[in-house]
C-alpha cells in the first residue's frame, strides 16, 4: 500500500534522439492516423490565419469599398470555411486521440507479452510497483506525446509560419518590425519554464504531505499512546507551511505570466498602431490591414509561450519512453534453446547432477548437489524460513537453471526440453495461494482450460473443496479475489489443490501454509494432497508433521545447504538438525491443537 | 470557512471584472483610433498617444489580472493550508472507535485529493466562472452601447451553446469515469498477473493471460476512443455554432457599416468584442461540472470535521509528581458501540458487550498477567487504562481516584506500551527511540536505553548507526528488533505503568532470551500488565487473570492456579503430556525403522497410513 505514495522520481533527461525516433516509429505503425492528424492540424492552423485575412478583406473590400456584393461573397467564403474547419477539427481530435490510444494499447501489449516471457529472476529484482507504473502512467505519457505533443508542435509551427506569411503579404515592413518581438517572447518562454520548475517543487512537497498523512493515520494508535499529537502537528505545520509558500509562489508566478505576455502583445499592438497609422496616411496600409496585424500578433503569442510547456512535457515523455523500452528490451534469462523438444511427458526419474546454484555469487546456495528422485517418490523439504527450500523447487520448475551441473528429466538434461513442456506438466500449490479475480470455477479451471463443469466439480470433490464451495452464496459462480468474497487461507489452498488436481500434472509441488488452519480444513487439505501424491513425483515444502512423516525422503535445508537427508526414522536416529526441528514442531503443533487459549473468540475491539 | 479571506477573495473576483472592463476599453480605443484619428483629417498627431493608450490599458488589464490571480492564490492556498493542518490534527485526535471503523485508504484520500479538489474550487473554478460571466456581462453591455440591434443579434446561439456545454461536460464526466474504471481494472489484472507470476509460470498459462489482458486492454482502448469521439463531436459542433454566430454578426455589422448605420470604427470594436462573449461560453460547462465535484469533496470533508474529537486535557486531577500506579478495577464492564463509518445516524449503533464484571487490584510495582485466547477481551481490558476507550460500567481507580478524573493526555504520559508488532515511523532509529518521550534527550541517554534494551550492538551494525532510517528507504528490522526499540523507548519514557501487549509470544527463540532480559529490566518498579496466551509469559506474575468471553474465569498466582482445577491447570499440564507423547513418537520411529529394515518394501505402505 505505502509504496503507492512513494515519490515518483522526476526524470528530465536531455532529448535522446534515438528514443524519439523509436517513439515516432510506434506512431508510424498507424501512419494513416499520424499523417491524417498532422495534415488536418496544419490545415486548421492555416484556416485560422485565413479567417483573419478574410476579416481584413471584409473591412477593406466590403465596408470601406462600400461593396455589398463582395461582402456577400466573402461571407459565403467565411461560412464555408467554418464548416470545413469544423470537419478538420473533428478530424484532428479524433485521429490524434485514437492514435494516442492505439499507441498506448500497443505499448501495453508489448510490455505485457514481454512480462510473460521474463524469467522469475527479473521479478525478484524488480518491484511490482515499478512495473505497474511503466504500464500505466509512463504509457499514458508516451501516448500523449505521440498524439497531443506532436500535434501541439505542428499546430504551433504552422500557426506562426502562416501568420508570418500573411503579415508579410499585407505589409512586409511592418511584419519585419513585429518580428523583433519574437526574441522577447523567447524570454517569456524561459519564464514559463521557471514556473514549471516551481510546480515540480510543489508536487514533491505534496507527496511528502501524503506520506506524512499516511504515517499519521496508520500509526494513529501509537501517536495517541505516546501522546505526541502536539509535536506531530508542529512538524506537519512546518511541512504545510513550506507547501503554502511553494504553492503560493508557483501560483502567483503563473498569474504574472499571462499579463506579461499580454503586455508584450500590447507593445506590439502599440507599435502597429503607431507605424500603421503613419502608413495609412501615406496610403500604404488599410484599416483592415491594421486590424489583421493586431489579430495575428495576438494569435502568435499563444503557440510561442505554449512551446515551453510542450517542451517540458516532451522531456518527461521521452524519459517515460526510455523506461518503457528498457522493459520491452529486457531479455528472458531462461528461454528455449534451439532444437528444444517436447518429450510428451516428464515422468520418470529426476536427477540433480553436481548442481551449483546461487542468486548472489558471493552466497552459494547449492554446491555440488546430487539427488536422484525416483518416479512417484515424495520429497519433503524442511528447515527454517529463508534457508533455501524454495530454491530446489524453483530449480525443478526451471524458474531458475543450475549455474553448474545439470538436472535431468525424461532422460535428458532439461535444458534440451521446451520450457512449456516442463511447466505445463507441473502442478503447484503455493503457501499463500494466489487466486485470480473471477469465479471459483474459473480459478479451478485455470489448471486445465478445456475442462468441463463436471470435471471441475470432480476435481473440487477430490480436493475436498466441494463442500465449502457449495455453501458459498453462489456456489461455483462466487466471485473471489479482489472485490470478491473473503476466503480463508485454508479455503484458498483447497481451491488451488483442486486446480492442481485438474491439471493432472506429472510433477506436484506444494508449499504448505505456516499459518494455522482450522483442524477440519487441515484434514481436508491432507486428503486432497494424498490424491495428488499418489503415484506422482512430488516436492513438498513441509510444515506439518503428518506431511513430513509420510514423505519417502526428507531433505533438511539449513543456510542454503542440504544439512541432512534420509527417511523420518533415519533422521530421528541421527539426532541432528531434523531431530530438533521435529521435536520443536511436535510441541508447537500439539499446543496449538489442544491449548484452549489458542482458540479464537469472536473478536470485537 | 472563508474567514479571514473574505475581503481578499472579493478583491480577486472584482479585479477579474475590472480586467474585463479594461479589455473592453481596448476595443473602444480601437474604435476611436479608426473613426476619430485615422478617418479624420489632421489628427495624425494623436497616433502616438493612441499607441500609448493601448499599452496603458494593457498594463491596467495585466495588473488587474495579476492582482486577481495573486489574491485567488492567497485564498485557495491559505485555505488548503488551513484545511490540511486542521485535518491532520483532527484525525490524530479522533477517538479509537472512529479509527476502528474507518479505512486508512479512505481517510488518506479525503485528506489529500478532497482537500485538493476544494483548493481548485476556489483557485480555478469559482474564479473561472466569475471571469466568464463578468466577461460576458461587461462585453454585452459594451455591445449594447455600440448598437442595440447588433448586440441582440449576436447572442442568439448563446443559450444553445450554454446548454450544450452543460450537457456535454456532464456526459464527458461519466465517460471519463468509465475510462478511469477500466484503467483500474487493467491495473488489477496486471497486478494479479505480476503477483501470481509463479502460478502463471507453473501452469504455463502465459498465452491465456495474454488473452485476458488483451480483452481489458482493448476495452480501455474502446472507452478511450469513445471519449475522444465525444470531444471530437462537441468541439466542431460548437465551432460551427459559434462560428456561424460570429459570421452572422460580422455580416450584419458590415451591412450596417456600409449603410452608414454604424461607423467602421464601431464595426472594428464590435468584431473584437463579440469574440469575447461567444467563445468562452463553451468552457462554462466544464467549470460547472468540476465545481460540482468540488462541492462533493467539500461535503465529504465536512463529514470528517463534524466527528467530535477526543479531549486530551479534560479532567481535574493531574498530580505533577506523577502517579504511584495503584490500580483497582471494580466490577468494570465495557460495551462496544460499533459506529458505521459514514457518520450518519440512521440506525442505533450495534452494542456488543466485551467485558463484564472485571474486578481486581494491583499494588504499585506489581505484575498482573492476563491470559486468554484471541478475542477474549484481554487487549480491550488494558486499552481502558490509557482511556483509549472509556469503560461503560463499574469504575477503575488509579491511586484511589477514578480514572475519568484524569485527563487522557496526562494518563498516557504515565503509561508505557510495548506491542508484539510495534509500529515504527519512517524516521531515524534515534528519532524512533525518542519519539513521544516529550523532553530533550541526550545521545548518551539514548544509547544507555538502547544498551539496556539489548539493541545497541545491532544499531551500531547499521550503515549509519543511530541515524539509519527505518522502513522502505532504510533498514528493515525484524520483529524482535522492533520490539527492543520500543522497549528502549519505554525505558526513556520511564512510566509508572507498563503494558506488555503479547510482547513475548512470537519472537525467534534466539532473540527471545535477550528480549526477556530487557523486559525484566523494564518492569522493575513499575505496575505491569502482561497480556499473553502462553503460560510461560505470565508464570512469575503477582496476579494472573484468566479471561474467557470477557469475564475473569480464574485468578491467583501460578502456584495457586496449578493447585485448582480449570483452564490454567489444563494448559499447564498439557506441556508435560506433550513431552511424554513426544518421547513415545520418537521411540516408535526408531522402533519402526528396525522393523522396516526387515521388510524394505514397507515405505509405500507408510505413505498410505
Amino acid at each position: 500500500m505505502s509504496d503507492h505514495y512513494f515519490e515518483e522520481e522526476e526524470f528530465t533527461t536531455q532529448f535522446n534522439g534515438q528514443t524519439i525516433l523509436r517513439v515516432a516509429r510506434q506512431g508510424l505503425r498507424h501512419w494513416p492516423y499520424m499523417l491524417g492528424f498532422l495534415a488536418t492540424i496544419g490545415l486548421v492552423a492555416l484556416a485560422d490565419s485565413y479567417f483573419t485575412f478574410l476579416t481584413k478583406r471584409i473591412i477593406d473590400d466590403g465596408i470601406l469599398a462600400q461593396d455589398p456584393e463582395t461582402l456577400r461573397q466573402l461571407a459565403i467564403q467565411y461560412g464555408l470555411l467554418i464548416i470545413a474547419q469544423a470537419g478538420m477539427v473533428f478530424g484532428f481530435i479524433w485521429l490524434a486521440g485514437t492514435l494516442g490510444e492505439k499507441v498506448q494499447y500497443d505499448l501495453r501489449q508489448q510490455m505485457f507479452h514481454r512480462l510473460q516471457d521474463l524469467s522469475l529472476s527479473y521479478f525478484d529484482r524488480t518491484p511490482i510497483g515499478w512495473l505497474m507504473s511503466r504500464v500505466t502512467s509512463d504509457t499514458q505519457r508516451v501516448g500523449e506525446l505521440v498524439s497531443w505533443g506532436f500535434l501541439d508542435v505542428t499546430w504551433g509551427v504552422t500557426n506562426i509560419l502562416a501568420a508570418l506569411g500573411f503579415m508579410l503579404f499585407i505589409n512586409w515592413r511592418l511584419a519585419l518590425i513585429v518580428l523583433l518581438m519574437i526574441p522577447i517572447l523567447v524570454v517569456a518562454a524561459e519564464f514559463k519554464k521557471k514556473i514549471l520548475v516551481e510546480y515540480r517543487q510543489v508536487r514533491k512537497l505534496n507527496s511528502k504531505i501524503t506520506g506524512a498523512y499516511n504515517e499519521n493515520i496508520t500509526g494513529v494508535r501509537v501517536v495517541k499512546a505516546l501522546r505526541r499529537e502536539e509535536e506531530n502537528l508542529r512538524e506537519f505545520n512546518q511541512l504545510t507551511g513550506e507547501m503554502y509558500r511553494a504553492a503560493f509562489r508557483a501560483a502567483w508566478l503563473s498569474a504574472l505570466f499571462l499579463p506579461t505576455v499580454q503586455l508584450i502583445s500590447a507593445v506590439a499592438v502599440g507599435t502597429i498602431v503607431w507605424y500603421g497609422g503613419w502608413q495609412f496616411q501615406l496610403g500604404n496600409m488599410t484599416i483592415g490591414g491594421i486590424q489583421a496585424f493586431i489579430s495575428y500578433i495576438t494569435f502568435m503569442l499563444w503557440p510561442i509561450q505554449e512551446m515551453a510547456r510542450v517542451y517540458a512535457e516532451m522531456q518527461q515523455s521521452v524519459a517515460s519512453a526510455e523506461r518503457i523500452f528498457s522493459l520491452i528490451d529486457a531479455v528472458p534469462e531462461i528461454q528455449d534453446r534451439p532444437g528444444a523438444v517436447d518429450p510428451g511427458s516428464i515422468r520418470g526419474e529426476i536427477v540433480f547432477e553436481n548442481v551449483d546454484f546461487y542468486y548472489d555469487e558471493a552466497k552459494p546456495v547449492l554446491r555440488n548437489f546430487n539427488l536422484r528422485v525416483k518416479e512417484g517418490e515424495t520429497i519433503a523439504l524442511v528447515g527454517p524460513t529463508g534457508a533455501g527450500k524454495s530454491t530446489i523447487v524453483n530449480l525443478v520448475c526451471r524458474f531458475y537453471e543450475p549455474k553448474r551441473g545439470s538436472i535431468r528429466m525424461a532422460g535428458r538434461d532439461y535444458r534440451e526440453l521446451k520450457l512449456h513442456a516442463i511447466q505445463s506438466r507441473i502442478g503447484m500449490v503455493l503457501q499463500t495461494p494466489h487466486l485470480f479475480s473471477g469465479t471459483v470455477a474459473e480459478n479451478i479451471r485455470y489448471g486445465r482450460l478445456d475442462a468441463t463443469d463436471q470435471e471441475v466439480v470432480a476435481a473440487a470433490k477430490m480436493a475436498g473443496a466441494h463442500e465449502f464451495i457449495r455453501n458459498l452464496e453462489k456456489g461455483y459462480e462466487t466471485e473471489v479475489g479482489e472485490g470478491g468474497v473473503l476466503l480463508s487461507v485454508g479455503q484458498k489452498q483447497l481451491i488451488s489443490l483442486a486446480r492442481a488436481i485438474l491439471a493432472q500434472p506429472d510433477i506436484f509441488i506444494m508449499d504448505e501454509a505456516t499459518s494455522s488452519v482450522d483442524t477440519l480444513t487441515e484434514a481436508l487439505i491432507q486428503k486432497g494432497m494424498e490424491v495428488l501424491l499418489e503415484g506422482r513425483t512430488s516436492f513438498i515444502i513441509a510444515h506439518r508433521l503428518s506431511t513430513i512423516k509420510r514423505a519417502d525422503r526428507i531433505l533438511v535445508i539449513e543456510n542454503g545447504q542440504v544439512a541432512e537427508m534420509g527417511t523420518h526414522a533415519e533422521l530421528i536416529r541421527a539426532r541432528g538438525h531434523y531431530y530438533q526441528l521435529y521435536t520443536k514442531q511436535f510441541r508447537d503443533e500439539m499446543e496449538r491443537e489442544r491449548d484452549p487459549l489458542f482458540g479464537v473468540q469472536p473478536a470485537v475491539a | 470557512m472563508l474567514t479571514g479571506f473574505r475581503w481578499i477573495y472579493l478583491i480577486a473576483v472584482v479585479s477579474v471584472g475590472l480586467a474585463a472592463l479594461a479589455r473592453t476599453g481596448t476595443y473602444y480605443l480601437l474604435r476611436y483610433f479608426v473613426d476619430d484619428v485615422l478617418r479624420q483629417e489632421g489628427m495624425l498627431g494623436l497616433v502616438p498617444w493612441v499607441a500609448l493608450g493601448f499599452i496603458g490599458l494593457a498594463l491596467l488589464q495585466g495588473g488587474l489580472t495579476f492582482l486577481s490571480g495573486r489574491m485567488a492564490a492567497r485564498t485557495s492556498e491559505g485555505l488548503a493550508l488551513r484545511l490540511r493542518n486542521f485535518l491532520y490534527d483532527h484525525i490524530q485526535r479522533l477517538p479509537f472507535a472512529y479509527h476502528d471503523t474507518m479505512q486508512t485508504g479512505e481517510l488518506l484520500q479525503r485528506a489529500t485529493s478532497d482537500v485538493d479538489a476544494v483548493r481548485r474550487l476556489f483557485a480555478e473554478q469559482v474564479i473561472g466562472i466569475g471571469r466568464i460571466t463578468l466577461l460576458f456581462l461587461v462585453n454585452f453591455v459594451a455591445l449594447l452601447t455600440l448598437n442595440v440591434r447588433l448586440a441582440l443579434y449576436s447572442v442568439v446561439v448563446i443559450p444553445l451553446v450554454l446548454l450544450l456545454s452543460l450537457y456535454f461536460f456532464k456526459k464527458i464526466g461519466e465517460a471519463y469515469q468509465a475510462y478511469q474504471e477500466q484503467e483500474a481494472r487493467l491495473s488489477t489484472r496486471l497486478q494479479e498477473n505480476l503477483t501470481g507470476v509463479r502460478v502463471v509460470k507453473a501452469f504455463a498459462r502465459q498465452d491465456y493471460e495474454r488473452q485476458k489482458f488483451e480483452q481489458e486492454n482493448r476495452e480501455k482502448f474502446l472507452r478511450g476512443r469513445r471519449l475522444i469521439t465525444m470531444h471530437g463531436t462537441y468541439w466542431p459542433v460548437t465551432d460551427i455554432l459559434c462560428g456561424m454566430q460570429t459570421l452572422a454578426g460580422y455580416y450584419i455589422g458590415a451591412l450596417m457599416a456600409i449603410n452608414g448605420t454604424i461607423t467602421p470604427g464601431t464595426y472594428l470594436a464590435y468584431v473584437g468584442l463579440v469574440v469575447q462573449i461567444i467563445w468562452p461560453i463553451r468552457n462554462l460547462g466544464r467549470l460547472v461540472a468540476q465545481m460540482s465535484t468540488g462541492f462533493v469533496s467539500f461535503e465529504r470533508l465536512s463529514q470528517i470535521i463534524r466527528v467530535a474529537r477526543e479531549p486530551l486535557d479534560q479532567g481535574r486531577y493531574a498530580p505533577p509528581e506523577g502517579v504511584q500506579g495503584d490500580i483497582r478495577f471494580e466490577d468494570v464492564s465495557f460495551v462496544y458501540r460499533r459506529e458505521d463509518g459514514s457518520g450518519q445516524n440512521g440506525t442505533e449503533p450495534e452494542a456488543i458487550p466485551v467485558l463484564q464484571g472485571i474486578s481486581f487490584h494491583a499494588a504499585p510495582g506489581q505484575v498482573v498477567g492476563i491470559l486468554g485466547s484471541t478475542g477474549s477481551g484481554k487487549t480491550t481490558l488494558v486499552n481502558l487504562l490509557p482511556r483509549f476507550y472509556d469503560y461503560t460500567g463499574g469504575r477503575i481507580l488509579l491511586d484511589g481516584v477514578e480514572l475519568r478524573e484524569y485527563p487522557r493526555g496526562y494518563l498516557r504520559q504515565q503509561i508505557g506500551i510495548v506491542q508484539q508488532e510495534p509500529f515504527l515511523f519512517s524516521r531515524t532509529i534515534r528519532e524512533n527511540i525518542t519519539y513521544g518521550v516529550g523532553r530533550e534527550v541526550s545521545d548518551e541517554e539514548v544509547e544507555a536505553a538502547a544498551r539496556a534494551a539489548a539493541i545497541h550492538e545491532v544499531i551500531l551494525g547499521f550503515p549509519q548507526g543511530y541515524d539509519t532510517l527505518v522502513g522502505e528507504r532504510g533498514v528493515t528490522l525484524s520483529g524482535g528488533q522492533k520490539q527492543r526499540l520500543t522497549i528502549a523507548r519505554a525505558l526513556l519514557k520511564d512510566p509508572r505503568i507498563l503494558i506488555l501487549d503479547d510482547a513475548t509470544s512470537s519472537v525467534d527463540t534466539e532473540t527471545d532470551a535477550a528480549i526477556r532480559a530487557a523486559l525484566k529490566g523494564l518492569m522493575a518498579n513499575r505496575t505491569t500488565f502482561i497480556i499473553a496466551h502462553r503460560i510461560q509469559s505470565v508464570m512469575d506474575a503477582d496476579l494472573i487473570l484468566v479471561l474467557d468471553h470477557g469475564r475473569i474465569v480464574q485468578r491467583g498466582t501460578h502456584q495457586e492456579l496449578i493447585a485448582q482445577p480449570g483452564i490454567y491447570r489444563e494448559v499447564y499440564e498439557l506441556q508435560a503430556r506433550i513431552e511424554e507423547e513426544l518421547e513415545q513418537e520418537i521411540d516408535q520411529a526408531i522402533h519402526r525403522e528396525e522393523r522396516g529394515a526387515v521388510a524394505s518394501g514397507e515405505s509405500l505402505e507408510r505413505v498410505k497410513e
